[in-house]
């Protein structure tokens, strides 16, 4: 490879670890029954979150949302972590795969809240 | 501004840089992502009109393949691929097993990132290539840009044993879940191509959906072949 591969690459994985995530806000939602708690979660506009899903239910359980770019299975009696954001202002629905006409829900981004 | 003018730099050294494989490289941007408990059924195929390399004409490529997740962070897949050119009836030529590995969750840093590994073998000549990629990924909003850098081995009775690397871009606008524009960028050695790419996926019911993916490709320069359609259609359950 020649010299300038190697300094794209370098500079590529230079940039991986970058962001701390101290002061990333922890929102936490349940899945309880195959029902989502909170059923609608508010965040503040253009800051990444951080959402601890806990499933209380034997089953799995997959958050998906095609407007929030994520998908995500939760075993049951596990927790997970879901980085969404930042979000311009706006509504956000959510579901759960497995059980969609249960579980939905909806991230509420508003200004400066 | 400043952060701009990184990415265009970057971009620049990585095309300059990095396009040393050889052979037609025009597949699937990989994306650095595992669902758990996910099947996969799948079948690509790529269509070139006239390879420059060999001068095949009508020359087509399919693959098929079955993959699992076998953690949240780990999934496996193994293709049978198949040959034709004009006046040839399609044959098993390779097989293949890919490995992919989710590194980051993503949105939690400025680029998610995994790492792709595969290993082909090709029949007629007893041909090996292994390869390790990188994937990355990075959102921009409804903007998602890929990056899929390869470090590939080859060996065997009908390649020299040698290095090469490889490079493909995708950047993709989030239209709709159906429908996805997107563009990509494919470099090697003798492959220099770009062109328009729709992607979409439907669900069919729970834990079931189709995923689908058509482009065109143009060669870029006379090694790589005019153009080249690829088409994949990906059954997950």
């Amino acid at each position: 490879m020649r010299r300038s591969g190697w300094f794209a690459l370098g500079a590529l994985l230079s940039l991986l670890p970058t962001q701390a995530l101290a002061a990333t806000p922890v929102y936490e939602i349940e899945i309880r029954g195959h029902l989502f708690f909170p059923e609608e979660l508010r965040i503040p506009a253009d800051t990444k979150v951080k959402l601890r899903v806990h499933n209380r239910d034997a089953t799995p359980e997959e958050f998906e949302s095609y407007e929030l770019n994520r998908e995500k299975v939760i075993m049951g009696g596990r927790s997970a972590s879901i980085f969404v954001g930042p979000l311009a202002p706006g509504v956000y629905p959510f579901f759960g795969e497995f059980n969609p006409r249960t579980a939905q829900g909806r991230i509420l981004v508003v200004e400066g809240d | 501004m400043t952060h701009c003018r990184h990415w265009v730099g970057l971009f620049w050294v990585l095309c300059s840089g990095l396009a040393l494989a050889d052979g037609v490289s025009i597949g699937k941007v990989y994306h650095p992502y595992v669902t758990p408990l996910e099947w996969d059924l799948e079948w690509r195929a790529l269509h070139v009109q006239e390879n420059p390399e060999d001068g095949r004409e009508r020359l087509q490529e399919h693959a098929l393949g079955l993959g699992r997740a076998l953690s949240d962070r780990l999934f496996l897949e193994g293709y049978l691929i198949g040959e034709r050119s004009a006046g040839e009836s399609l044959r098993l030529a390779a097989s293949e097993l890919e490995l992919l590995w989710q590194l980051s969750e993503q949105g939690e840093y400025a680029l998610d990132y995994g790492l792709l590994f595969e290993l082909e073998h090709e029949r007629e000549f007893d041909d090996w290539e292994a390869a390790a990629k990188l994937l990355l990924e990075r959102e921009f909003g409804r903007f998602s840009a890929t990056a899929n850098l390869g470090l590939i081995r080859e060996w065997g009775n009908g390649v020299d044993s040698e290095w090469e690397t490889s490079l493909a871009l995708q950047g993709r606008y989030r239209h709709a879940r159906w429908l996805e524009p997107a563009i990509e960028l494919h470099l090697g050695e003798d492959t220099r191509a770009a062109g328009p790419v729709l992607l979409g996926s439907a669900r069919l019911g729970t834990r079931e959906s189709l995923h689908w993916e058509m482009g065109v490709i143009l060669g870029l320069d006379a090694p790589t072949p005019d153009y080249t359609l690829r088409g994949l259609l990906e059954y997950e359950f």
